[in-house]
């Protein structure tokens, strides 16, 4: 007989009954709210077959079962989220069950209604901004005609290229806390993640920034004519803005 | 160059926002999110949620240039 869990999406207030029951969990799961001093609960019925502790190890491995619990979860999120306010849970966040979520939401209550207050009525924005390609290389370079072929000559022009790869990451930094610095006053709060693996972006330019921003609803269009605008005047990255999304990086409880 | 999607719509309601990316996502999903500790049946003990996303995903890309036959094991 199969054991199930229940695995949790997001806790809020707000949220809408009829929303959920036309929303799909987790493989077609049908959600559900538990609701408990004034705070409600998402969640839907898992197998642990698939999700217990042993299987996730090795699930969690693989990308396409990853990816669609990512997206699923998402896709919750966004769906009960659009018109409520939210604290979106860890990916893979699995009680027992309703009791056990109830027992969650006494123990946490009120830094909960923190996080909640925090969010509501403001949307996550991203902010990423890449390092130009090219511009660390030009530069002044030792005159290159007589004796470029000498021993000596060539360790200047080694020790110029790793001066200019100094200068170039120094100034990747710099560039990297203005923009940060500049966007945070445009924001009511604004968070730096790890900037992403050029492997994973498939980008040759290094991102510098990685930014997360916590946007009134009403500011988004004035948030990202603030990026475009940094965008305009920084010659040293290209700075993109992504959102608006559910505030997922502002919802940890502290 | 900036690529800003957004409209008055999307402002306000998030199922009509632009997707985010897998890596955005898991950034986020895995990296922050509300931590609930505790009785959690499932505890991940051992293991980096962190890790286990860069290991996915730079495994997928790693495989996608060597032959196919790879490391997933879908059942």
């Amino acid at each position: 007989m199969a054991e199930h869990g229940r695995y949790l999406f997001a806790i809020g207030r707000g949220i809408d009954g009829e929303t959920v029951a036309s929303t799909t969990g987790l493989r077609t799961a049908p959600l559900a709210l538990v609701e408990h001093r004034g705070l409600q609960a998402v969640v839907c019925d898992v197998d642990l077959a698939d999700f217990g502790e042993e299987a996730l190890v090795r699930n969690l491995e693989d990308l396409r079962w990853l990816e669609e619990v990512a997206r699923g979860h998402d896709h919750v999120v966004r769906t009960v989220g659009a018109e409520a306010t939210i604290a979106p849970m860890r990916l893979v966040t699995i009680l027992s069950g309703d009791a056990s979520v109830r027992d969650r939401i006494e123990e946490l209550h009120d830094e909960l209604v923190d996080v909640l207050d925090r969010v509501d009525g403001r949307r996550e924005w991203s902010v990423k901004a890449y390092a130009v390609p090219g511009r660390e290389e030009p530069g002044p370079m030792s005159p290159r005609g007589t004796g470029s072929g000498s021993g000596a000559a060539y360790l200047q022009r080694k020790k110029e290229q790793a001066a200019r790869r100094r200068t170039a990451s120094e100034r990747a930094v710099q560039v990297a806390d203005e923009v940060h610095a500049h966007l945070a006053q445009h924001a009511v709060a604004g968070r730096r993640l790890q900037p992403q693996d050029p492997k994973l972006t498939g980008r040759t330019e290094p991102m510098i920034l990685n930014g997360a921003y916590l946007v009134d609803v009403e500011h988004g269009e004035a948030f990202a004519a603030a990026v475009a605008e940094i965008d305009g005047r920084t010659i040293d990255a290209t700075i993109e803005a992504q959102g608006p999304w559910p505030p997922y990086s502002f919802a940890v409880l502290e | 160059m900036t690529e800003v999607q957004t409209t008055a719509r999307a402002q306000s309601d998030l199922s009509g926002a632009e997707q985010i990316s897998l890596v955005d996502l898991l950034d986020r999903l895995l990296g922050t999110g509300v931590v609930l500790s505790g009785d959690i049946v499932i505890s991940l003990a051992g293991v980096d949620l962190v890790q286990v996303r860069l290991h996915a995903l730079i495994c997928t890309i790693r495989e996608d240039m060597a032959p196919p036959g790879g490391w997933t094991s879908r059942d």
